[in-house]
């Protein structure tokens, strides 16, 4: 962890137009979660639907991908990664503190709007607010962890984790259980499955897997992400 | 006190001296390099693999159609659901390849020299809207066009599915126009690639997730006409509604869509408000 570089990514992170697609995303999902309350929507089904498909099944990858990518992959692209790599920084370090950002961001946009949309449509019921809050807290911090090392990985990486939470996660785990097992929304969804009672939600994936499978993923991520750091080539292709 | 004793020595460079095709031409011109980039050609080869990926994605229904065709003597996947079935993937190349039509240029402050040129700024974003809605035209028609020659060749008990082709694929053509207008307005708000990716696949999904929402809950709560109206949100059922009013054709989701020419209306206001966006955003960058 070194401050100096958590700030200077908290300033690239916040002090841009990223900002807006962190702080829009959320609105909108408590916008969405007002309207359902206000036309009579406020049932326990009615909040589970929209915890799954909507506040972990969309806002969360997206806010993971703005996020995680939005740390690293910029400076990567523009060359000003040089600057911070010919710091005697050591890689692992960069790239942990990097992951630190966009984890307290995801902590911020993602997890607490989740439970924030989920309290205004059934108050404490059943525990689904604290449970989805919970869920999208680690699933966001595993998204930024893996869409940080998509960054250092690829010039595609925004592309890329694009074409995993759509397709892997969303079409393929719509027709194949199996795909459901590693996918990082159905994680969130057994920790949320673990702390709220309700009828209306079972979750796919027990949760004995689920959390280790989050921080296997989380730690396996970033040692990957430090060591690609220190063999970054900038020739880029473009 | 100072002397000019500076002079411009005429160094032989060669005059052009050719015909001039003009503003037309420099607009094909910047249309059809703009296609051929949407597909990768004449960029590197892991600039091909994204959009080719996806073609090749877009394909398998069809031929899975042609051999169910072929070998159960059924009629496969139904022309008008095409685009609706395929929409994900629709949308992440929209996604992927929109920032790249519009991002260079703003990046690098290119534009001043696009501009010097007889090419003017409307004829620019022309060329690049056509070049956007073209690609996803082809990505739609192409699978369209070889499930129904595989159609013909089988040759099916029945008359084939004439009238179904013909309407799925001029909502082809609106669909590519729809989401070319959309993706192009929001990608050219930011000269990053990266944001501009996330930023279009966020209007889809965001768009898709809050129809599917609004849809199931208003529907749980006997709000059948609302519920129909929430389905209109996601763009691509918003064109679908057209082909339905359009052509009678049989609606994807199973659900009917608000009836009249309501649905034609909005998609064109959507279209109309995306360009203006896109245009005036184009000004912008121009002028400064």
């Amino acid at each position: 962890m070194n401050t100096v570089v958590a700030d200077i990514t908290y300033r690239a992170m916040l002090g841009r137009k990223r900002i807006l697609l962190l702080v829009l995303l959320p609105l909108a999902l408590i916008a969405v979660a007002g309207l359902l309350r206000l036309i009579g929507g406020s049932s326990e089904g009615t909040a589970v639907t929209l915890m799954k498909s909507f506040a972990v099944g969309t806002i969360l990858p997206l806010l993971g991908l703005v996020a995680g990518t939005g740390v690293i992959a910029p400076e990567i692209e523009d060359g000003t990664i040089m600057h911070l790599l010919s710091k005697p920084i050591s890689r692992p370090v960069i790239a942990f503190t990097k992951f630190v950002v966009a984890a307290s961001l995801m902590a911020l946009f993602a997890a607490l709007p989740t439970f924030l949309a989920a309290y205004l449509l059934v108050q404490n019921e059943s525990g689904i607010a604290y449970g989805f809050a919970l869920g999208a807290l680690f699933a966001g911090i595993a998204y930024a962890a893996v869409f940080l090392l998509l960054g250092v990985l690829t010039r595609h990486a925004v592309t890329i984790g694009v074409i995993y939470a759509l397709i892997w996660e969303g079409l393929v785990g719509g027709y194949v259980p199996g795909a459901r097992t590693f996918s990082i929304q159905q994680w969130a969804q057994s920790i949320a499955d673990q702390v709220s009672s309700s009828a209306f939600f079972k979750a796919d994936v027990s949760i004995g897997f689920a959390v280790p499978a989050i921080v296997v993923v989380t730690v396996a991520a970033l040692l990957i992400a430090g060591q690609r750091l220190r063999s970054l080539s900038l020739t880029g292709e473009e | 006190m100072t002397e000019h004793t500076a002079i411009i020595h005429d160094i032989g460079y060669r005059h052009y001296e050719g015909p001039r095709l003009g503003r037309g031409n420099a607009a094909r011109a910047l249309a059809l390099h703009s296609l051929r980039g949407v597909f990768g050609l004449g960029r590197t080869t892991r600039a091909k693999i994204i959009p080719f990926l996806l073609a090749a994605i877009m394909m398998l229904p069809a031929v899975v159609s042609i051999a169910v065709m072929a070998l159960a003597k059924q009629s496969g996947i139904g022309y008008p659901s095409y685009a609706v079935a395929m929409q994900a993937v629709l949308a992440i190349f929209l996604a992927s390849q929109a920032p790249y039509l519009v991002a260079p240029d703003l990046r690098y402050r290119v534009l001043p020299l696009y501009l010097s040129r007889p090419v003017t700024v409307l004829d620019y974003v022309g060329a690049k809207l056509a070049a956007m809605t073209a690609a996803l035209f082809l990505l739609l028609a192409v699978p369209l066009t070889v499930m129904y020659v595989g159609e013909l060749l089988v040759d099916l008990p029945g008359p084939p599915h004439t009238r179904d082709y013909i309407a799925s694929v001029v909502s082809a053509l609106l669909v590519a126009l729809l989401l070319a207008s959309i993706g192009l307005a929001l990608a050219s708000f930011t000269p990053r690639r990266g944001l501009g990716v996330a930023s279009v696949i966020a209007f889809y999904l965001f768009t898709s997730a809050v129809s599917g929402v609004f849809f199931a809950v208003l529907s749980a709560n006997g709000h059948e006409i609302a519920a129909r109206w929430a389905l209109l949100i996601n763009p691509i059922f918003l064109v679908d509604s057209v082909q339905v009013a359009l052509f009678g054709t049989a609606p994807s989701t199973g659900e009917g869509y608000p009836a009249g020419p309501w649905s034609a209306l909005i998609l064109l206001a959507v279209i109309a408000l995306a360009l203006t966006a896109l245009v005036s955003r184009y000004r912008k960058a121009a002028s400064s």
